[in-house]
C-alpha cells in the first residue's frame, strides 16, 4: 500500500460539487452517475466528500458507502497517477495473461490493489477490456496494449515514465 | 451532421436517396476500421499517415473511420472502395504506399492482402475465407459505413423499418412481426423475443421503460461492444421499434465501464438521433415520443443480470431478487419494463427493414437467424463473426477461424463464459444452436468463444472461472456466496496436487447444489464450467489428482518446468540443459538416465513434446533440446552409469520381462537399479525391439542402440533372445519356475491389412514387416515403383529405406500433410529425399496383370467433411476422377494392432492360461493400471504399444518405469523409486539477466544426395560452440523450484 499519500491534496471546490449536483437535478437515479463523475475527476471518492453528497442528495451515508463498496470501478483511497490493468478475462487467461501479472507485479514491485510508492502506478486486475481478439492485453488508463509478452512489460511501462519525464 | 429534424417518411426517404447515390458515385473512397482492437492495434497512426501522404500526393479521397470490420487478429485494416479491396497490419509506410500506389496509380499492393484460397492472394473482400461461411445481418453495417454519421445509416435503410412500423404497423402487428422472425435473446438464455415483448406490452401501467442490456460482462465476448461502437444507430433503431411495441417512453442502454469508446460513440448517436428528430417528442411527426438515456457500469459482474441491472440504474448496490415479479410487470422503478440485450435490438431494426420471412429462412427449425460469435483464444483469425445458427462448430474455429494457432491441436471451446461449458474435440460437429449447446453442457451466452489448444488445462479453465464468480458473487446468497467458495477450495487443491478423487463426487454434489438453490442466473450456473469440464475432461483430473500430473503444463504446483512435465519420462530437461551449458557433460548425462536410460536413442527418434511446451517459444522459438541432448550424447567417452543399489533379497526374487524393447529394457533397468535381476525373453536374435526392427539405421545407427542396451545389462539385467512366447516359453511356464513377477513388454507388432480389391498376393507388403525384414536380416524385395500407403511413421520410414534401395517411391494418404501422425521433421526430410506424397487420395483397387504381378494402384481422391471424434476432418470422395498410379509393389502402413499370438488369445497359445486371462481395454491392448502397470492377473504388469497401441519410444520407457515402481511396490510393499526424487541442480543462472538473444537452431543434416544411397545416419551434431549457446537458451523455467515438491506418486 502507498504511504505518504495525501488524501487532501485534491479538493473540490463547494462551487464543484454544486455545478455538479445542479447538473443531475431532478435525475431519477442519479447517484451512480454523480459519484463516477468525481471518480473521474479526482480518481477517488474521499470520506468528506460522500458525507457531503449523502447530506445534499439526502441519501443516508451508509447506502451511499454501500453502493461505493459494492462496485469496483469506485475507490476511497487515492490511486497512482496511471492506473494499470492487467487483463484476466478468458481469452486472455489463455493466452498469458497470469505470466503478464506476475510480470508486471515483478517489475512495479507491488501486488494488485497496490499502489507505487511513487504514486505513479496502480495495479488492477480487469475481467475483459472486449479486446479478446489481440490477447493478452494490458490496460494502462485508457489505452489498450495488445498482444504483450511478459518479457516486454519494462518497455510497456518505460512509455508512461518517459511521458511523464517530458511534462 | 444535418441538423433539421425529419418530420416524415419522404423527408426520410429524400435524404436516404441523397446520401444513397452521393455513396454510389465511383470516388475512391478509404474505409479505415476505427474499431475498438484496432485503435489499439495503431489505426490512428495509419489515419495521420494517410492524410499525409493524401495531400502529398494531392489526392482527393475521402477517409471513412469505421466499425470493427471482424477480423480483429489483423489490424490495424483498412478497405479501398470501390472494388473492396481489404489491407490488414498495416503499418505507417504501408497506408503511404497504398495512397502512392492504390489510390494514386490504381495499382493493388499485394503485400498487404489477406490470403484467399490456394496460395492467391484475395483481391477483395470476397475472396477472404475469413468472411466466406458468414452472413452479416446484424452486423450489416459494422465495418460499412462511418458510425457517427446518422445519414450514412440512413442511406442503408436506416430507420426506414422504424419509420414504416410508426407509421403503418400497431404496435401489435409489430410483436407479431417479430414473433413470425422466430427471433430469441441473443444474451444468454435465448428467450423468444416476442413473448417478453408481449408480456410488457400487455401490462397495466402509464409509464415503461425499454432497457437494453450492454453490460457485456463475459470475458471472451466482445460483439456488443462492436455493435455499439460500429453501428450504434442499429441499436437505438431496435430500441426505439420496441417501445413503440410495448407503449414505453423512455430507455436506457446499461453499457459496462470498460467501454469508454462505445459510451462515447453512442452518446454521439443519440445526439444525432435527436437532432435528426429520430429520437424525442413526436418521432416523425407521429404521436410516438421516446426518450434515450446512457448509464454507465461500474465494475459489477452481476449487473449483467437483469433485476440488479435494474437496481443499479435505480442508483442502487446492483444485487439481484427473486423474480416473479418479473421486469414485465414489475421493473426499473416498479414499472413494467422490457430487457433487451444489444445484439437483440441490432437483429430487430434488420427484421423490421427487410422482413421477418427473409431473416426466419436462415437458421434452425428452432433457432432462427444469425449469431454474432466472438472468436478469441488459440485460433489463427480471431476477431467478430456473424454465422447463420446451427453452423456447426468445427467450421467456425476452422474455416473462418482459420484453424489453430501454430500449428498446435484444437483441445475444446469454452463457449458461454462462467455460465458455460467446454466442448471437446469430439463434438466439433456440433451444431451452434441453442439446445444442442445445452446437451453438452454449454450455453450459446452471449457468443463469447474461447478456443483452446494442448495447452490449456481444464482444471485450471475450471478454476480460473470459479475465481472469478467468486471475486463477482454479490454475496446476497449464501450457495453462491459459500458454495462457489467451497468449490473454488477444492479446485486449488486439486491443483495444487493436494486433491483426492473423492473431491471429484464433492464438486460434482456442491455443483448441482448451487444449480438448484442459487438466486439469480449467475449463482445457478456458476458450477457449469467445473460441470462441464468433469463431464468432458475427467481423466485430466483424475491426472492431477492420481499422478500429480498437469499435462499441458499450467498448473504451479504441479509443474516445475513445461518441457519437463510434457516428458512421458519426466526428465529433468533444465537441468541436463544447464549442465551441458556449463560443459558438464557426464553430470547432464547422469541426470538424463536418472528417468531415461535411453538418452542417446531419445536423441534421434525422441518425438520431443518438450520443446512443444517450451515457455521460450513465446520469446522467440522453443529450445532446441533435442538437438542439445544429441551433442550431449555425443560427448560420452566412459559410460555413464546412473546411481544403483544392491539389494540381496531383491536379487534373489525372480522377474521375468517379456519383450527386449524400450519399454522391457527400461523397465529391467529400473528394476536392476533396485538390486533386481531379472531376465528379459526376446523373440528375435537382437534385443531392441521396435528401436531395431523399425527404426530404420539412418535414424537410428545400431552401434547407437547397442551401446545403451549393453548399459542396461551391465547394471545386472540378463537379456535371453530368440526365446518367443508360446513358441519357447509360457506364461503359466514361468509361473510354475518360481516366477514372482513379470512385465508384458511385447509391442503391437501386427499390422492392419489393407481391404480393396487386389490386396492379397504378391507384391503387398506389411511396412512393419518390410522395415523388420531390412532391419534384421539387411535385405528385403523392394519394387521399382513403390506406393506406401498410410501417413504415420511406418509409412514414412517404409518409404525412406525403399528409396534408399532404390525404388521410386509415392505415398498415399487420405487425409491432409498436417494431420499426418508422422512427425513433421521425418516427412519434410522424406520429401527432401526425393519420396513424393499425395494426401487426400486412398488406394481403390490394386491392379494386376495376367501373372498376378501388380501394375498400378486406382487411386481416388477425397476432400475434407465433417469431423470425427479425434477432432480432424474426415476424408470423403472428391470430386476428381479416379486414375491409375503405375507400381509394382504396395507398402501398407495403416495400422498396428496387437499380435494376438503373442499373448494367446486366438487359440494359437492354447493352454497358456494366463495369457488368456489378461484383460483388453477399449482398444483392444492389454489393460494395465495407470499408475503401477498392473494387469488383471495380480503377478503380470504390461506396458509400452501392448497397452497403449502404437505410441512413441519415450511412452513405452515411461511404461517401462511405471512397471518397475508396480513391480517392487507389490513385492516389497514399500515406495523406493528413489529417482523420482528431484535433484537440485546447481547450474549457475540469473533471473534478472535478458535471455540470451541467440535464435534456434536446428541439427545440421548430411546432403540429400550423399545420404538417399545409404543408410548413414541424416543428421549431425553441432559443434561445442554452438550447443553452449543453444543450451544457454533455456529461460530455466525450473529456477527456484528445484526440490520443491517430492514426487514419490504413492
Amino acid at each position: 500500500m502507498a504511504t505518504g499519500a495525501d488524501p487532501t491534496s485534491v479538493e473540490i471546490t463547494t462551487t464543484e460539487l454544486e455545478s455538479v449536483l445542479k447538473s443531475h437535478e431532478g435525475e431519477r437515479g442519479a447517484l451512480i452517475p454523480i459519484l463516477q463523475e468525481f471518480q473521474e475527476r479526482i480518481g477517488y471518492l474521499p470520506k468528506p466528500l460522500l458525507r457531503e453528497i449523502g447530506e445534499r442528495m439526502k441519501i443516508p451515508y451508509s447506502e451511499i458507502a454501500g453502493v461505493v463498496s459494492f462496485y469496483s470501478f469506485f475507490s476511497t483511497v487515492p490511486r497512482g497517477e496511471h492506473t494499470v490493468r492487467t487483463c484476466l478475462g478468458t481469452a486472455c487467461y489463455v493466452r498469458g495473461g497470469k505470466e503478464v501479472l506476475a510480470s508486471l507485479e515483478k517489475n512495479l514491485g507491488i501486488t494488485v490493489g497496490d499502489t507505487t510508492g511513487d504514486r505513479q502506478y496502480s495495479l488492477e486486475v480487469g475481467r475483459c477490456f472486449g479486446a479478446c481478439g489481440l490477447a493478452p492485453v494490458v490496460v494502462v488508463d485508457d489505452d489498450v496494449h495488445q498482444r504483450v509478452k511478459p518479457a516486454k512489460i519494462p518497455e510497456l511501462l518505460a512509455q508512461y515514465k518517459e511521458a511523464q519525464d517530458e511534462e | 451532421m444535418k441538423s433539421k429534424r425529419i418530420k416524415s417518411l419522404k423527408e426520410l426517404e429524400a435524404i436516404r436517396s441523397a446520401r444513397k447515390s452521393e455513396l454510389e458515385n465511383k470516388k475512391k473512397r478509404v474505409y479505415l476500421c476505427s474499431g475498438g482492437s484496432c485503435v489499439s492495434s495503431g489505426s490512428d497512426a495509419i489515419r495521420r499517415a494517410l492524410e499525409g501522404a493524401l495531400s502529398e500526393a494531392e489526392l482527393e479521397v475521402e477517409i471513412v473511420e469505421t466499425g470493427c470490420m471482424g477480423p480483429c487478429a489483423s489490424g490495424p485494416l483498412l478497405r479501398v472502395e470501390p472494388g473492396g479491396v481489404l489491407y490488414r497490419n498495416l503499418t505507417p509506410q504501408d497506408a503511404n504506399s497504398i495512397v502512392h500506389g492504390h489510390l494514386g496509380k490504381g495499382k493493388i499492393e499485394t503485400g498487404r492482402l489477406f490470403d484467399g484460397a490456394g496460395n492467391k492472394k484475395a483481391k477483395n473482400i470476397e475472396e477472404i475465407p475469413f468472411f466466406q461461411g458468414q452472413q452479416r445481418l446484424v452486423l450489416r453495417n459494422c465495418g460499412i459505413i462511418d458510425p457517427l454519421r446518422i445519414e450514412d445509416y440512413i442511406a442503408l435503410d436506416g430507420y426506414s423499418g422504424m419509420a414504416r412500423a410508426l407509421t403503418e404497423l400497431k404496435p401489435l402487428e409489430l410483436i407479431a412481426l417479430v414473433e413470425r422472425s422466430g427471433l430469441k435473446g441473443r444474451g444468454g438464455a435465448g428467450f423468444p423475443t416476442f413473448l417478453k415483448w408481449r408480456l410488457t406490452a400487455e401490462s397495466q401501467g402509464e409509464e415503461k421503460f425499454v432497457l437494453c442490456n450492454a453490460d457485456e460482462g463475459d470475458p471472451g465476448a466482445f460483439m456488443d461492444r462492436s455493435l455499439l461502437e460500429g453501428d450504434p444507430h442499429s441499436v437505438i433503431e431496435g430500441m426505439a421499434l420496441a417501445a413503440y411495441a410495448v407503449g414505453a417512453q423512455e430507455g436506457f442502454v446499461y453499457v459496462r465501464a470498460e467501454y469508454p469508446l462505445a459510451v462515447e460513440r453512442l452518446q454521439k448517436a443519440i445526439y444525432a438521433a435527436e437532432a435528426a428528430g429520430l429520437l424525442g417528442d413526436k418521432i416523425l411527426g407521429t404521436d410516438f415520443s421516446f426518450r434515450l438515456g446512457i448509464r454507465r457500469g461500474s465494475g459489477a459482474f452481476v449487473c449483467g443480470e437483469e433485476t440488479a441491472l435494474i437496481h443499479s440504474i435505480e442508483g442502487s448496490r446492483g444485487e439481484p431478487r427473486p423474480r416473479p415479479p418479473f421486469p414485465a410487470q414489475s421493473g426499473l422503478w416498479g414499472k413494467p419494463t422490457l430487457l433487451n440485450n444489444v445484439e437483440t435490438y441490432g437483429s430487430v431494426s434488420y427484421i423490421v427493414a427487410k422482413g421477418a420471412e427473409s431473416y426466419a429462412t436462415l437458421g434452425t427449425e428452432d433457432s432462427k437467424g444469425t449469431k454474432v460469435f466472438a472468436l478469441a483464444g488459440a485460433v489463427e483469425n480471431t476477431g467478430l463473426v456473424e454465422v447463420p445458427i446451427g453452423t456447426s462448430l468445427g467450421e467456425l474455429i476452422y474455416d473462418i477461424g482459420g484453424g489453430i494457432k501454430d500449428g498446435k491441436e484444437f483441445k475444446a471451446a469454452q463457449i458461454g463464459g462462467p455460465s458455460g461449458g467446454c466442448i471437446p474435440r469430439e463434438y466439433l460437429n456440433v451444431p451452434l444452436d441453442y439446445k444442442s449447446l445445452q446437451e453438452l453442457g454449454a450455453i450459446m451466452g452471449s457468443g463469447g468463444l474461447i478456443v483452446m489448444d494442448d495447452d490449456t488445462c481444464m482444471v485450471d479453465v475450471a478454476r480460473f472461472f470459479l475465481e472469478f464468480v467468486q471475486e463477482e458473487s454479490c454475496g446476497k446468497c449464501a450457495p453462491c456466496r459459500v458454495g462457489t467458495k467451497r468449490m473454488l477450495e477444492i479446485l486449488d487443491r486439486i491443483c495444487n496436487g493436494e486433491g483426492e478423487m473423492e473431491d471429484l463426487d464433492r464438486l460434482e454434489a456442491l455443483g448441482q447444489e448451487i444449480r438448484d438453490t442459487a438466486l439469480c442466473g449467475l449463482g445457478q450456473t456458476a458450477p457449469n464450467p467445473v460441470l462441464s469440464t468433469l463431464r468432458h475432461f475427467r481423466k485430466e483430473y483424475e491426472e492431477h489428482i492420481r499422478d500429480h500430473h498437469c499435462a499441458a503444463g499450467v498448473c504451479p504446483g504441479l509443474v516445475r518446468a513445461p518441457c519437463q512435465s510434457a516428458c512421458p519420462a519426466g526428465v529433468d530437461v533444465p537441468g541436463f540443459v544447464s549442465l551441458v551449458g556449463e560443459k558438464r557433460y557426464a553430470e547432464a548425462l547422469r541426470l538424463h538416465r536418472e528417468r531415461n536410460p535411453f538418452a542417446a536413442v531419445c536423441a534421434r527418434v525422441c518425438f520431443h513434446t518438450c520443446e512443444e511446451k517450451c515457455r521460450r517459444a513465446s520469446l522467440d522459438e522453443a529450445v532446441s533440446i533435442r538437438a542439445i541432448k544429441r551433442f550431449m550424447v555425443d560427448q560420452e567417452i566412459v559410460v555413464q552409469l546412473p546411481e544403483s543399489r544392491e539389494n540381496e533379497v531383491n536379487a534373489s526374487r525372480k522377474i521375468g520381462i517379456v519383450g527386449g524393447g524400450p519399454a522391457g529394457l527400461s523397465c529391467g533397468y529400473f528394476l536392476a537399479r533396485l538390486g533386481y535381476r531379472p531376465v528379459v525373453f526376446e523373440a528375435l536374435p537382437r534385443p531392441g525391439g521396435m528401436l531395431v526392427q523399425a527404426i530404420p539405421e539412418y535414424r537410428l545407427p545400431r552401434e547407437t542402440l547397442a551401446r545403451e542396451i549393453r548399459m542396461i545389462e551391465r547394471l545386472g539385467v540378463e537379456i535371453r533372445t530368440e526365446q518367443k512366447l508360446g513358441r519357447d516359453f509360457t506364461l503359466e511356464g514361468l509361473k510354475n519356475e518360481g516366477y514372482d513377477a513379470l512385465f508384458m513388454g511385447v509391442g503391437a507388432a501386427a499390422c492392419v491389412g489393407l481391404e480393396v480389391p487386389g490386396a492379397e498376393g504378391a507384391g503387398i507388403a506389411e511396412a512393419g514387416e518390410f522395415l523388420r525384414q531390412y532391419n534384421v536380416r539387411g535385405s528385403v524385395p523392394v519394387g521399382k515403383e513403390v506406393i506406401v500407403v498410410g501417413g504415420g511413421n511406418a509409412a514414412v520410414d517404409a518409404a525412406r529405406t525403399a528409396l534408399r534401395l532404390g525404388s521410386k517411391v509415392t505415398i498415399l494418404y487420405r487425409r491432409t500433410r498436417e494431420q499426418m501422425p508422422a512427425y513433421a521433421e521425418e516427412i519434410e526430410e522424406a520429401l527432401h529425399e526425393g519420396v513424393e506424397l499425395l494426401t487426400l487420395t486412398q488406394p481403390e483397387e490394386v491392379l494386376r496383370d495376367d501373372k498376378g504381378n501388380i501394375t498400378s494402384v486406382r487411386c481416388r481422391p477425397l476432400s475434407l467433411g465433417d469431423f470425427d471424434r479425434s477432432g480432424r476432418r474426415r476424408p470423403r470422395p472428391g470430386e476428381g476422377a479416379l486414375f491409375d498410379l503405375p507400381a509394382d509393389q504396395v507398402i501398407v502402413a495403416i495400422g498396428q494392432r496387437l499380435d494376438l499370438g503373442a499373448v494367446g488369445g486366438n487359440g494359437q497359445s492354447a493352454g497358456d492360461m494366463q495369457a488368456e486371462e489378461l484383460e483388453r481395454n477399449d482398444a483392444g491392448f492389454i489393460y494395465a493400471d495407470p499408475v503401477t502397470g498392473q494387469t488383471s492377473v495380480s503377478w503380470i504388469y504390461a506396458g509400452g504399444d501392448a497397452v497403449n497401441g502404437p505410441s512413441s519410444v519415450v511412452e513405452a520407457i515411461a511404461a517401462g518405469e511405471r512397471a518397475a515402481y508396480g513391480i517392487d511396490l507389490m513385492l516389497t510393499g514399500e515406495d523406493h523409486a528413489f529417482w523420482r526424487d528431484e535433484i537440485v541442480v546447481d547450474t549457475a543462472f540469473d533471473p534478472d539477466a535478458d535471455p540470451v538473444p541467440y535464435p534456434r537452431e536446428l541439427m545440421p543434416t548430411v546432403p540429400v544426395e550423399r545420404r538417399r544411397h545409404n543408410f548413414d545416419e541424416v543428421e549431425l551434431s553441432w559443434c561445442e560452440a554452438v550447443a553452449l549457446r543453444q543450451a544457454r537458451r533455456c529461460l530455466r523455467c525450473d529456477y527456484g523450484k528445484c526440490g520443491a515438491r517430492e514426487v514419490h506418486h504413492a
